[in-house]
């Protein structure tokens, strides 16, 4: 195990100091923030201070103008400057179609009786005004209510409109548990798995640097001077422990960026309040079983290859066995308990993402089936290591040669 | 007598079917160098990989004066590997120092090893160099220098001339031979016949897995290594057939070579020549490792007493 140690620190260093792995660890979220940032920059999006400022002139015959006034000044994001016209219409009117970004909207008997407001535009204007404009409809429906003389009791049932609560009959018998859950807000448990799930990806992805490592080891011929001092098994387990180290450590980076930043932009989903809940940390043993099935793919395959460029499409399609998951992405939105799901559950290579996934998005957690699938996970994980351990051992000592499938067979076979 | 501290008993190690070491029994001791030979296939890599428990031998032991478990103990043993390298990107001190972690030898006292050594092999000042920038023959001497950094007992050295141009060779050369003198027992396989003779105290030479030769080098050259004339001129091989103590006549265009009986008594022996020889140039000199070497890979037939 001390040689374990010795090899996960030494790949671990090797790695982290190196430029390239540095700059990539610096630079993803730089190049993320920017394509975050980059488009709302240039369009300015609803949610952003809109910089340009909205001249809008409105005609009130009824008195509305305080109630309009309340209205815009408690939006925040409305930037709107407001004049109430009654005498110079016309002068006004002429005005807006020369201008930018100016509108005309009037208030008159008319509108309170009809319910149409007419409003007349500059030929620019700001994004977001006309779905503000929508927003106006509250001021004025509430002025309509008034006039006809409505109780503020009745008002207020009015303006609550119809709703429609479900619930599945089979939840809510289900017993203690259902009750408790009910109150959960849909949705909560999709921090924590976002969470874990940019975990699994970071440290699968370091997990593919692996192949990379194992296969410069045999290339670089290193493996039978280290081998001297250790068994093969030390020296993979030291690869696997290494990278793991690499991968957290580059997640924690990107995360200690990304949560603050995520919980300054959302600042009405307490992003904190939902990540650290004991359900996270079932995700993360699940994204960390992921990582060790492919890592250890990684590494015993990577001893068999000498040299990348020429290895054999079988190398090539074990490289794509992380992106297998995409494929059920789709039917886990559309259905996180569907049959699709569920097989994606108990495929070791799909599972770790599937399951994730999947926890994310129900509230009410198919207990048996995580727990059978997390058990063919661990079982995969650990046949996986042993098996990975026969091919890097005969793998690593193999020079000069790319390793054929029939002869990883008959290593795994011996 | 100098203490045995490793002793290798009936090693053998097959391939599927195939044999590629067998019976093979030497023992490598303190302060001695012990040279295992043989050509290209002949076993010597497998045999040292077995020593080391890269491989699993089938049959034989392999014990280690003072170490109860068979095999050797890693911390104890610096290994050099004919197929070697060093990780690109990394600076050497960097290199050796995980190497001599690995062995489990104090960091300080690994620096300042390397430093001397760096200085010894011309690579002053060059620690913090990456790998990749240097030449092969600087590599090697990294190498090297990764492989005796923990002060081993013993030292095992596969091919440690390969790649290396004659200066560095000497190099090298004297430093095995200096660590010898220094009590480390080191095991040594090379093609380098020329150098295997200066510096070996032991010789084991195999081909096919087997045996061929073992012993000390002074036993070796007594038993193998006759006199032989070498004569440059036209001459014919019947001309000498017929002399004193000549055993066999080998031509070779102008070039003429006596080898001669064991008890020849050289300054004796030059009056038979005949006197109408032609002779440009003449040199009487012991058959070399080199021709003992080629004798065994061509399989000529050996013969204790006589020439080859």
């Amino acid at each position: 195990m001390r040689n374990t140690w010795k090899v996960a620190k030494w790949e671990y260093k090797r790695n982290a100091t190196n430029k390239s792995f540095i700059i990539s660890t610096l630079l993803t979220p730089v190049i993320f923030l920017l394509f975050a940032f980059l488009p709302s920059m240039f369009s300015g999006s609803e949610s952003s201070n809109d910089p340009e400022a909205m001249k809008v002139y409105i005609q009130d015959e009824v008195g509305l103008a305080s109630r309009v006034e309340a209205f815009v000044n408690n939006k925040e994001s409305f930037n709107w400057e407001l004049e109430f016209v009654e005498e110079n219409k016309e002068s006004v009117l002429s005005s807006v179609p020369e201008e930018e970004n100016q509108a005309f909207v009037s208030l008159t008997e008319d509108t309170i009786q009809n319910g149409v407001v007419e409003v007349e535009t500059s030929e620019e204007v700001t994004d977001s005004f006309f779905a503000q404009l929508q927003l106006l409809r509250q001021p004025i429906q509430d002025y309509q209510f008034k006039q006809l003389g409505l109780t503020e009791y009745q008002l207020q049932q009015i303006t609550a409109g119809v709703s429609f609560e479900t619930s599945e009959a089979a939840a809510a018998s289900s017993g203690v548990g259902g009750a408790d859950q009910s109150g959960a807000v849909k949705g909560e448990l999709i921090v924590p798995g976002i969470f874990a799930l940019i975990v699994l990806i970071a440290i699968v992805l370091t997990g593919m640097m692996i192949f990379q490592s194992a296969s410069q080891e045999k290339k670089e011929k290193v493996s039978e001077i280290v081998l001297s001092s250790m068994k093969p098994n030390e020296l993979m387990q030291g690869k696997i422990i290494g990278y793991f180290g690499l991968g957290i450590s580059q997640v924690t980076i990107w995360l200690g960026f990304g949560i603050p930043l995520a919980a300054w932009r959302m600042e009405d989903v307490p992003i904190l309040q939902y990540l650290f809940v004991p359900e996270l940390l079932i995700m993360v043993f699940i994204a960390i079983l992921g990582y060790l099935l492919f890592a250890a793919l990684f590494v015993g395959f990577g001893a068999t290859v000498e040299d990348i460029s020429s290895s054999s499409n079988f190398q090539g399609f074990i490289m794509m066995l992380p992106f297998l998951p995409f494929v059920f992405i789709g039917p886990i939105l559309n259905n996180p308990s569907g049959l699709a799901a569920t097989i994606g559950s108990f495929i070791p290579f799909t599972s770790p993402a599937v399951l994730i996934m999947r926890m994310a998005m129900l509230e009410d957690w198919p207990w048996l089936e995580i727990g059978f699938a997390l058990v063919v996970l661990m079982i995969s994980v650990w046949l996986m290591i042993k098996l990975a351990g026969k091919i890097f051992e005969v793998g690593i000592l193999l020079y000069g040669k790319n390793a054929t499938p029939k002869e990883i067979w008959k290593w795994v076979r011996a | 007598m100098k203490q045995t501290l490793l002793s290798v008993e009936k090693l053998g190690k097959s391939y599927k079917d195939k044999q590629i070491v067998k019976n093979i029994s030497f023992s490598v001791k303190r302060g001695m160098v012990t040279a295992i030979l043989g050509p290209n296939g002949a076993g010597k890599s497998t045999t040292i990989r077995s020593m080391m428990g890269i491989m699993q031998p089938d049959e034989g032991s392999i014990q280690y004066q003072g170490y109860p478990e068979h095999g050797v103990p890693h911390e104890k043993v610096g290994y050099l590997p004919e197929e070697r390298g060093l990780y690109k990107n990394v600076k050497i001190m960097d290199i050796i120092l995980y190497f001599a972690d690995l062995k489990d030898y104090p960091k300080k006292k690994a620096k300042a090893r390397a430093l001397d050594y760096l200085k010894k092999f011309g690579l002053e000042g060059r620690d913090k160099v990456s790998v990749e920038e240097l030449s092969k023959g600087m590599a090697q001497k990294a190498q090297f220098i990764a492989s005796i950094i923990h002060e081993p007992e013993l030292l095992i050295l596969d091919e440690p001339f390969s790649g290396l141009d004659p200066v560095s060779q000497d190099v090298f050369k004297q430093e095995i031979r200096q660590l010898a003198d220094n009590g480390t027992a080191i095991l040594i396989s090379s093609h380098q016949m020329n150098l295997i003779e200066e510096i070996a105290d032991d010789l084991l030479l195999i081909h096919k897995g087997k045996t061929v030769i073992k012993g000390s080098m002074e036993e070796v050259k007594e038993q193998y290594s006759n006199y032989k004339c070498t004569i440059i001129g036209e001459n014919e091989a019947s001309l000498f057939t017929g002399l004193p103590f000549v055993q066999n006549v080998e031509r070779d265009g102008s070039k003429t070579v006596l080898y001669l009986d064991r008890d020849v008594h050289i300054p004796t022996w030059i009056s038979h020549i005949p006197n109408e020889s032609a002779i440009q140039e003449m040199t009487i000199d012991r058959t070399s490792l080199h021709e003992i070497f080629v004798g065994v890979a061509t399989e000529k037939n050996l013969k204790k007493s006589g020439g080859m």
